[in-house]
């Protein structure tokens, strides 16, 4: 029996968990893979949702001597494009080739990414406590920008604006960081 | 609309798609500036990417609250999280693949995409009987919230309670669009309209005539050029859609409509219904059924000679504060205590549960023994999180190598394993399992910890849905355990976490003395879950 077809006979059960543990170890990276493209959070789990569906449904033809992230990747891709196609506002952003050069040259750029990146646990705890309640709230949380609003007593502009000021303030340090672990290197 | 780069216009457009609130003009703008600026492109990329990077990695906020007192602490607490949407959906791909290639599996018990306190839910699927759907993309569970949207029912009865308070049995094939608690629209099918007076106004909108309650009982059937209404019980209101006048019927009278002509005024027909009427009594007869068919199971799986407790909570004599374990094992651990709570209704209506509520509510008991591997797996109905930790079972205090299985406030399932005391523990946890969406409703639970394998894996509902590498090498043992609650037993006793009662109820609880394969998880969850699938049907 060869070892495909072996696969086919498999349980289904097995099969399933085989997935599952692919999937879950892969899923994050999916999700940025995604984000790339669509950065809006509910959005882009929207994406990445329809991808793990049509992962499994293909689930047969992937070669498990392949690496499983970047196959899923394909995937993720088609879905993000069929999703953009619906929504004219998304197509605006990304036509005209924009899309797949995004994906492209993020992938040149992630060594360079994680690098920085490495610093952001570090640069999360030196926020202020007002400051780090709030990002918590948005992304991990995840509660919207009108409830935060509503914790913190400030209007909804002023969180709007408050979480953009965060985002440069780590943007700033782990770049910062990295900056000066060059300079030490 | 240009945008400039570096510029503040840059980094509103930056945020706004990050948060997709961009405008058309703000999008395309940045579509421009992109595609004709590397530099640009590259910041574009980096803050998306610092931005996805906060959102996926739950981990950069974990080590909060290390300082606390008690090791749970250490896990992150999300109170208002939303729950995670990926793996249901996984979960779901599941059952449609598998549909597809005719194995039968257990539908999963858990939602996808709702968004717990903010569900837009109308109604609920109260009842199912020989459910086959149609559904593409997510099939209703039992017990579920069901939000607008189309229900495509391929043959079989369901029961829809609007909330409103109106109750409609649809039969397939039939096609129904859920509006809003007082409103469906049905394109093809029959349905019987059971309308409380609280629900009086409920419609029924066909293509042929909209049929407004007035406080009734009444019958649809929709076919392709011919729509038959009939009433019995009360009286309704209906009117062709084209604007004739509106026109009553009285109980005992049917209306026809089709082709050019006014409605044609027909004696009602029960008969015709019948199979909807009869929805009470069929979901009975399932539910019997399947209590049994369980009760089988549950005498052979005491045989097993892993098994070190099995509650079923069957027992007959109420006031008996005993809870026996069925397990036939020699060494077994002996009967439980119960400490209050309350006797309700478990998976079947004729199947018992104990309902934990107050915060002294709980099941004591004590296993001797020290063991490699451990499974735990218990059927509940979670009522509700109010704890930050909530215990379905606890050993006492942090005794070392002891165990403590917990829901956390975010629905998230834990296993904490402690290695030599407090300080030193492993705590393993799954994704969000339980949203709002999920009380009230009967879910399996399991946890396995494979010290041979070096794993703990969790499972709701016989499907994965988290698993850990075991990094504590000893043997393992539970001894004096409660099982809803948590002696915290030398603990400082005013720390709030340190209050961990379940908000629930139990209705089966087994505790193995070796590391169960997924598939036997899987086969327990199936023998035990409490109605036949809505998704898809047994083959009997």
């Amino acid at each position: 029996m060869s070892p495909d077809s072996e696969r086919r006979c498999e349980d289904p059960n097995a099969a399933q968990q085989r997935f599952l543990s692919l999937f879950l170890r892969s899923e994050r990276e999916i999700f940025r893979y995604v984000a790339v493209l669509v950065p809006n959070v509910a959005d882009a789990e929207d994406i990445v949702q329809q991808t793990a569906l049509a992962l499994w449904e293909k689930f047969n033809a992937y070669d498990p001597a392949q690496p499983f992230t970047p196959w899923a990747c394909r995937f993720a891709l088609n879905k993000a494009r069929q999703w953009i196609e619906r929504r004219q506002r998304w197509q605006a952003l990304l036509d005209k080739g924009l899309a797949e050069e995004l994906a492209q040259r993020r992938e040149e750029l992630k060594p360079e990414f994680e690098r920085r990146l490495a610093r952001l646990d570090g640069c999360l705890g030196k926020l202020p406590g007002e400051q780090r309640e709030l990002i918590e709230g948005y992304y991990y949380r995840r509660a919207g920008i009108e409830a935060l609003a509503g914790e913190s007593g400030r209007t909804v502009e002023a969180t709007y604006k408050m979480l953009q000021r965060i985002r440069h303030t780590l943007q700033s340090c782990v770049e910062t960081a990295a900056r000066q672990e060059e300079a030490t290197a | 609309m240009k945008i400039d780069f570096p510029s503040r216009e840059f980094d509103e457009a930056v945020a706004a798609v990050c948060h997709g609130l961009g405008s058309s003009e703000q999008m395309r703008a940045l579509n421009e500036l992109l595609r004709a600026n590397a530099a640009a492109r590259d910041e574009y990329l980096f803050r998306a990417e610092l931005h996805s990077r906060l959102a996926s990695e739950p981990d950069l906020f974990a080590r909060e609250n290390e300082s606390k007192v008690t090791p749970e602490n250490i896990l992150p607490l999300r109170s208002a999280r939303r729950p995670r949407r990926v793996t249901w959906a996984l979960a779901l791909a599941a059952c449609i693949a598998l549909l597809a290639t005719g194995w039968w599996v257990a539908q999963v018990s858990l939602s996808s995409g709702r968004k717990g306190a903010t569900s837009k839910a109308v109604a609920m699927l109260d009842r199912v009987v020989d459910a086959e759907w149609n559904q593409r993309d997510e099939a209703p569970r039992l017990g579920a919230p069901l939000e607008p949207g189309w229900l495509r029912l391929k043959s079989g009865l369901v029961q829809i309670v609007f909330y409103s308070g109106a109750r409609v049995v649809l039969e397939g094939p039939a096609e129904l669009q859920l509006i809003s608690p007082d409103e469906a629209v049905c394109l093809s099918g029959r349905l019987v309209a059971e309308v409380p007076p609280q629900a009086k106004g409920f419609r029924v909108r066909t293509p042929l005539m909209n049929v407004t309650d007035l406080g009734t009982v009444f019958g649809v059937e929709v076919k392709q050029r011919q729509t038959e209404l009939h009433v019995f019980k009360g009286s309704v209101e209906f009117q062709s859609p084209a604007g004739a006048a509106k026109q009553s019927l009285l109980e005992g009278r049917g209306a026809i409509a089709g082709g050019a002509n006014a409605p044609r005024l027909i004696p009602a027909n029960p008969a015709g219904f019948a199979s909807l009427f009869d929805l009470q009594n069929k979901s009975s007869e399932a539910e019997v059924l399947r209590h049994e068919q369980w009760r089988a199971a549950s005498g052979r799986l005491d045989e097993d000679p892993s098994l070190l407790v099995h509650f079923d909570f069957e027992q007959t004599d109420l006031t008996d504060w005993r809870l026996p374990n069925t397990s036939k094992r020699k060494d077994a651990a002996p009967d439980a205590t119960i400490v209050g709570c309350q006797w309700t209704e478990g998976r079947w209506p004729d199947k018992r549960a104990l309902e934990f509520r107050g915060v002294s509510d709980r099941v004591r008991l004590s296993v001797p023994g020290e063991y490699e591997s451990l499974t735990l797996a218990a059927w509940v109905r979670v009522q509700g999180l109010d704890r930050q930790f909530n215990s379905l079972f606890m050993s006492d205090g942090f005794e070392a190598g002891t165990l403590h299985w917990l829901i956390r406030k975010d629905g998230v399932l834990g296993l904490t394993v402690i290695n030599s005391g407090p300080g030193d523990v492993q705590i393993v946890a799954s994704l969000s399992v339980l949203a709002l969406d999920e009380f009230g409703v009967w879910a399996h639970l399991a946890v396995v910890l494979d010290g041979d394998g070096k794993r703990v894996t969790h499972y709701v509902n016989g499907v994965l849905v988290g698993e850990k590498t075991l990094k504590i090498n000893r043997l393992f043992r539970i001894g004096a355990t409660e099982l809803g609650n948590w002696n915290a037993s030398g603990a400082p006793d005013n720390d709030p976490s340190l209050i961990r009662n379940f908000s629930g109820a139990m209705d089966e609880f087994c505790l193995f003395s070796r590391a169960l394969s997924a598939e036997e998880i899987h086969a327990l969850f199936s023998v035990g879950k409490p109605q036949p699938d809505p998704l898809i049907q047994t083959r009997n």
